[in-house]
Formats: C-alpha cells, sequence, structure tokens
C-alpha cells in the first residue's frame, strides 16, 4: 500500500476514545481489537470481502423495496380489511397537522436507510470492478453521517409496540412490510459491522 | 484480542504530536497537518469547543423535556370522545389495561433513558472540565453506553405514527399526534447531539 502523504502514519491506530496510540497489526477474520486502557473498540477483522458486503446491500436494497411497498399490517374491523404501508403511514401522520414529527419518522426510518444502502452500493459496486468510485471521500463522509441518524431497527420495535398495543380493537395480521423491515434491520447491522477502514484505505490510494 | 500495547505509560497522540483524524481514522502529525492528507477535513486534537457544546445541548435537552411531557403526545377520538396523552398518561394506561411489558418498555425507552442519558452526559462534562482522573475506564463505558443506547428513546415516535396509520384506515377512532412527541424528539435529538459533541479523548487528560 502506498503512502497517503509524507506525514501519515498508516501503521499506527489511534484510540478513538482515549488517544492511546498502538501499532497496527492485522486482524483474523474472528479477531476484535479492544483498546488495554479504555475498552474502546479499535478494530474488527473482516469476514467479507467486497463482493459479500456487495452482495448485503443489493439484498438490503431488495428487502427495503418491499418493507416500504408491502403492508406492514392488515387491519380487519367488522368486515373491513385495509392494508397499511410505511408511507402511507407518514402520510397520514402528515394529515394530521404535526408535519415536522411526519419529517422525522420520513428521515429516519425511510430516507436514511435508504441512503445508506443506496451510497454503500454507489461506493462497492465500483470497486467490485476494480474502478474507483466518483466522489469517493464525499460519499464515504455522507455514509459515515447517514448510517448514524438511521433508526430501521428503532422503527421496527416501535411498530411492534404499536400492533400490540391495537391489538384489542381490531383483528391485526403482521404483514410482510414488517417482517420485511425485520430482515433489513438484521443486514444493516451486518453491513454496519463490516466498518469503513478498508473503504478508506482504498479513497487514500492513487489510482493505478 | 488485545492490541500490542506497553503495559505502563499508554501515550497520547497529542503528547506526541499526532493526530487522529475522526473521520477517516488515519493518523498524522499535527503540526504540519491542519486538514488530514486522506479525506480533506479538517482535523483536530480535541473536539473544538467540546465541553461547551455538550453543555448547551445539554441545555436543550433539559429544557424540551419539560413540554416533553407536559404536553400531550397522542390524542384520540371516538364515538364515547375525545382524550389526550401525555407520555406518563399514556404508560400508565398501557399499565391499567394489563399491558405491563408494553408499558415497562415505553416507560424505559422515554422516562427513563433520556434521563439517565442527560444526567450521564452532565457527570461525564462536570469530571472533564475539572480534569479529573476519578474511575476513568467506568467513565469511558458509560459514555459507550451513552452513545449506543441514545437513539432508541426514538421509540415513541414511531408508536404513535404506526398508530396514526392503523387507526385513521378505520373507522372506530382517529389518533392525532400532539405538540408534546415533537417536543420529545427534539429532546432525542439534542441529547444525541449532546453525546456526539462530548469528546471522550477528555476523560484522559494528558
Amino acid at each position: 500500500m502506498r503512502e497517503v502523504g509524507a506525514e501519515s502514519f498508516p501503521s499506527l491506530v489511534v484510540c478513538a476514545e482515549c488517544d492511546a496510540v498502538y501499532a497496527r497489526r492485522p486482524l483474523a477474520s474472528d479477531e476484535v481489537a479492544r483498546c488495554p486502557r479504555c475498552g474502546a473498540l479499535l478494530g474488527r477483522g473482516h469476514r467479507l470481502g467486497i463482493d459479500g458486503q456487495l452482495a448485503l446491500a443489493v439484498a438490503a436494497l431488495i428487502v427495503f423495496a418491499i418493507g416500504n411497498l408491502s403492508a406492514l399490517v392488515t387491519l380487519d374491523f367488522r368486515g373491513r380489511e385495509t392494508v397499511l404501508t410505511l408511507p402511507e403511514a407518514i402520510a397520514a401522520t402528515w394529515q394530521t397537522g404535526e408535519q415536522l414529527v411526519a419529517l422525522l419518522a420520513l428521515a429516519t426510518a425511510i430516507v436514511f436507510p435508504l441512503a445508506v444502502i443506496a451510497l454503500r452500493l454507489w461506493l462497492l459496486a465500483p470497486i467490485a470492478f476494480d474502478r474507483r468510485p466518483p466522489a469517493f471521500v464525499p460519499a464515504l463522509h455522507a455514509l459515515a453521517w447517514v448510517t448514524r441518524w438511521s433508526m430501521a431497527e428503532v422503527f421496527l420495535l416501535g411498530a411492534l409496540i404499536a400492533i400490540v398495543r391495537s391489538a384489542g380493537l381490531a383483528e391485526i395480521n403482521v404483514g410482510i412490510g414488517l417482517a420485511a423491515y425485520a430482515l433489513l434491520t438484521v443486514l444493516l447491522t451486518a453491513e454496519m459491522l463490516t466498518g469503513l477502514h478498508g473503504l478508506w484505505r482504498r479513497a487514500g490510494e492513487r489510482p493505478a | 484480542m488485545r492490541a500490542q500495547a506497553s503495559a505502563s505509560g499508554v501515550a497520547s497522540a497529542r503528547s506526541r504530536g499526532l493526530v487522529r483524524c475522526e473521520h477517516c481514522g488515519l493518523v498524522s502529525r499535527i503540526d504540519t497537518e491542519e486538514h488530514c492528507p486522506r479525506c480533506r477535513l479538517a482535523v483536530h486534537s480535541r473536539k473544538p469547543q467540546s465541553l461547551q457544546r455538550t453543555t448547551a445541548w445539554l441545555v436543550v435537552a433539559v429544557v424540551l423535556y419539560i413540554p416533553a411531557n407536559v404536553l400531550p403526545v397522542m390524542g384520540t377520538s371516538s364515538v364515547l370522545g375525545e382524550s389526550k396523552h401525555t407520555l406518563l398518561g399514556g404508560i400508565v394506561e398501557l399499565w391499567e389495561t394489563g399491558s405491563w411489558e408494553l408499558s415497562l418498555i415505553v416507560f424505559i425507552a422515554s422516562i427513563a433513558v433520556p434521563i439517565v442519558k442527560i444526567g450521564a452526559l452532565a457527570l461525564l462534562a462536570a469530571t472533564a472540565a475539572a480534569r479529573s482522573r476519578w474511575r476513568q475506564v467506568e467513565r469511558a463505558r458509560l459514555y459507550r453506553l451513552v452513545e449506543t443506547v441514545g437513539y432508541w428513546s426514538m421509540l415513541d415516535v414511531f408508536v404513535v405514527v404506526l398508530l396514526v396509520g392503523m387507526v385513521s384506515f378505520g373507522a372506530f377512532a382517529s389518533v392525532t399526534p400532539e405538540d408534546g412527541l415533537l417536543a420529545f424528539g427534539a429532546v432525542v435529538i439534542a441529547t444525541m447531539l449532546a453525546a456526539s459533541s462530548f469528546d471522550a479523548r477528555l476523560i484522559w487528560p494528558d
């Protein structure tokens, strides 16, 4: 690997939480490195290569589409059956007048998770074909930020609570959309665990 | 597995004239570079004005916590009439109708977690300002806990959004979110920003 600049030290790793300096060493795929002083995570060994991460992202995109287009729940009340998707629930919230609440839910449950998936595809697909992603560095910055504010798993638990809470009022059945969101949560967590360090290293390399 | 390190005298990057880019993790020399050679963003040995910003966001969170609890978060109307619930009111109602597990989950996520987060961040900021060396490892763990658990408090927002959606399609009742819910969402965001403003390295003064 080539040096990024004259004054950088890729052979060192510094703990993000206590500033302690260590020598970097490669990790096996099941190893996790923690700072001996403060216990913070320093890094994980990689289980998934670029191809595996790309597959995860594609799967996540499909599952995301299902989660948003399919019914979260189906309600049966006095013979009338209605289905509810997530965009419809947010639209209903918007129409009640609490538009900022609807926007908050829209952003954290739909837009940011989608951005995580889209940015991962943007970055991983070119790399899988040995090309440099366009706007590599800004895209990585965006991915880090959006990952932080994506709350699909909180939405999932909230939806389950809402369902249990209304169980007495009507017959409620969990829809495919909710199962899809549960799977999406798992996929997004798996993606997040692969970390961004490998991508940052590539970003620092000059194109061949 | 543990990273290789000397057992004694772990030197900080700052004391060695090095800095870790908070965005991309690259370690570079601080006195010749103001921007990370790799990702081009500004690097800081410590987050600028970390304690001031953390304290400011904590104040915002505390101030907004009042309307979040005093104002109703959700209103229902049906043939039986209208009613509005506050956060606590909703939790009590869940308890009284028998769903005490739900009541507990909502209580923990909406009441306990934000209070604990605000208290923990206040403690972290105060001890960091005093450059204390009291229980540093425990404080580091506390910070990690706050960072991990923080966004789960957004739970209540999603519960209400789903309830609004579900009943808006039914003929039996209508559910509306109220201003208290917006204040509550703002509290969660403010505590998340307070946590991300806090520089955990201040727990380990040179």
